[in-house]
């Protein structure tokens, strides 16, 4: 994908993100870390365009983030899972195609079982979410999130509310989404996932980029507070 | 030997099992609670008859209907200015959010009772209206508002903000996103706060007595007037409340469980 931020500028009481500026082509599972409050979510939701900058923009493989039909190619995956409780896993999808996408009921319903499939949840479609595991509801979360067919896929820490199984489970579920030629920016205090799945990272601090690469800069850190983030999370 | 101790084991499970079933347990408390009954109605000073009632029924099944119809009105009543309480705090207007806490303070300050006698005997003459019932169950209804404001509250706020994100961020309108997403989660997690409100009014509309209007309690203090069956008539007023009120408590954790999306 090609990513262009310029002068990316946002605040809610104090600066969150402080004048970001990149430029990225060719990579397709950008990782983004930093610790907590350093600007990860919100830079994630900018990219999206779930929330709009104060100052800046955001382009995204030629199309603008506030333009119009931007979101129709993004998938969002938060950090617990947004399903709909009242409807079940299949419906949580159907829904989402027929109403918001013009799809029929058999073609959706076709869609839906493809990807819930494809995250080892044919099994569970028909229970409602409160009868499944967090990690099979965040899984469902990120299938519900695919069946869309959207160019690019953000989740943001998608497995920071679950236990150490259900955080593999998820991770590994999403790793063998790689071959389905979608793009990837995510969110996430996994450092093992950061260097086994992303191609790009990005060391966020205090709302700057503090040092950015391709994951083998996590062994070889160059700046200070990178090294000390390695240092915690080890 | 063996055999008649295996007995025994098998004697002392099965005992113990009884004792630790649901259903077992259940017919001991209830039980009790007849046979305390039964302790009450054995010692009144004239033995009950419950044959006095005869040629009442019709009466008190009047006053059965009525508590019945007041209590469903003032229930539609609440759930209705409930909601626009509800968009009152709600509101972007600091009057009328600041109208909708002041309001919550003096109802929550208010025996049910007085709510009652204030809106017969005293707000309704001052708007020349002697409509006693009209205004004694607007009495009620205004008692029951802020409770039906909190369930409001307390519901919208379980949809969370990531979801409404998901919802725009997947494009749903917003016809859409109420219709199939906000308001079908809304409607099951009000109905068992709404039912426990509802006993609340059926409880409270007892109070509906002191304006003469024909409801359970009135009507069986008529029967009591004319027959000097008091006892047997607290005691059928006790059991018929409990006959409405247990049932729709029972309901309402059955709806609770079966909805239930936690
Ligand atoms: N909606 C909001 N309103 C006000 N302040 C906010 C809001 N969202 C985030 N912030 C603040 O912005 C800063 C950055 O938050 P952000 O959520 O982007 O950090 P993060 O790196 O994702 O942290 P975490 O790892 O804890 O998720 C924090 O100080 C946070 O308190
Ligand atoms: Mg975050």
């Amino acid at each position: 994908m090609n990513i262009k931020i310029k002068n990316l500028t946002h605040a809610y009481d104090v600066n969150v993100l402080d004048d970001l500026h990149l430029d990225l082509d060719g990579y397709h599972a950008i990782g983004i870390i930093g610790i907590s409050g350093s600007g990860k979510s919100t830079l994630l939701r900018i990219l999206a365009g779930i929330e709009k900058p104060n100052q800046g923009t955001v382009e995204i493989n030629g199309q603008f983030a506030d333009d119009k039909h931007y979101k129709q190619n993004i998938g969002f995956v938060f950090q617990s899972h947004t399903l709909f409780p009242h409807l079940t896993l299949l419906e949580n999808i159907t829904i989402v195609l027929e109403k918001t996408r013009g799809i029929d009921k058999q073609t959706a319903k076709k869609t839906a079982i493809e990807n819930l499939t494809r995250l080892g949840l044919d099994d569970q479609k028909d229970k409602r979410p409160n009868k499944v595991s967090g990690g099979q509801a965040q899984r469902a979360s990120i299938a519900r999130a695919l069946s869309v067919n959207p160019d690019i896929l953000f989740l943001d820490e998608p497995t920071s509310s679950l236990d150490p199984i259900l955080t593999d489970e998820v991770l590994s579920s999403v790793e063998k989404l790689k071959g389905l030629g979608k793009d990837f920016i995510f969110v996430t205090h996994v450092i093992s996932f950061v260097k086994d799945f992303a191609d790009y990272v990005l060391y966020m601090d205090q709302g700057v980029i503090a040092e950015q690469g391709t994951p083998d800069m996590l062994d070889n850190p160059k700046t200070d507070a990178l090294k000390n983030f390695m240092n915690k999370v080890r | 030997m063996v055999w008649s101790s295996s007995l025994k084991n098998k004697c002392f499970f099965y005992m113990r099992r009884m004792l630790k079933s649901k259903t077992l347990s259940y017919i001991i408390a209830i039980s009790l609670f007849i046979g305390f009954l039964v302790f009450v109605a054995l010692r009144q000073r004239t033995p009950i008859n419950f044959s006095r009632l005869a040629g009442y029924e019709s009466l008190i099944l009047e006053g059965f209907i009525n508590t019945i119809i007041v209590s469903v009105i003032a229930l539609f009543g609440s759930i209705i200015l409930g909601f626009i309480m509800y968009l009152m705090t709600k509101s972007k207007s600091q009057t009328l959010r600041t109208i909708a806490d002041v309001f919550t303070e003096i109802i929550y300050g208010t025996p049910l009772l007085v709510m009652i006698i204030v809106m017969a005997f005293l707000i309704g003459p001052a708007f020349n209206s002697f409509n006693r019932i009209v205004w004694a169950l607007s009495g009620i209804i205004i008692y029951i508002t802020p409770y039906m404001s909190n369930v409001y509250r307390s519901v919208f706020k379980s949809i969370s903000d990531e979801q409404y994100m998901a919802m725009d961020l997947f494009g749903f309108t917003a016809t859409q996103k109420y219709r199939y997403i906000i308001i079908p989660q809304v409607l099951r997690m009000l109905m068992p706060p709404f039912m426990n409100n509802f006993s609340l009014i059926i409880k409270g509309s007892a109070l509906l007595n002191v304006i003469s209007h024909r409801e359970l309690f009135f009507t069986i203090s008529l029967f009591q007037t004319r027959t000097f069956a008091y006892s047997e008539g607290y005691l059928l007023m006790w059991l018929l409340y409990i006959m409405i009120t247990v049932p729709l408590s029972q309901l309402t954790k059955y709806v609770e469980r079966r909805w239930s999306l936690e």
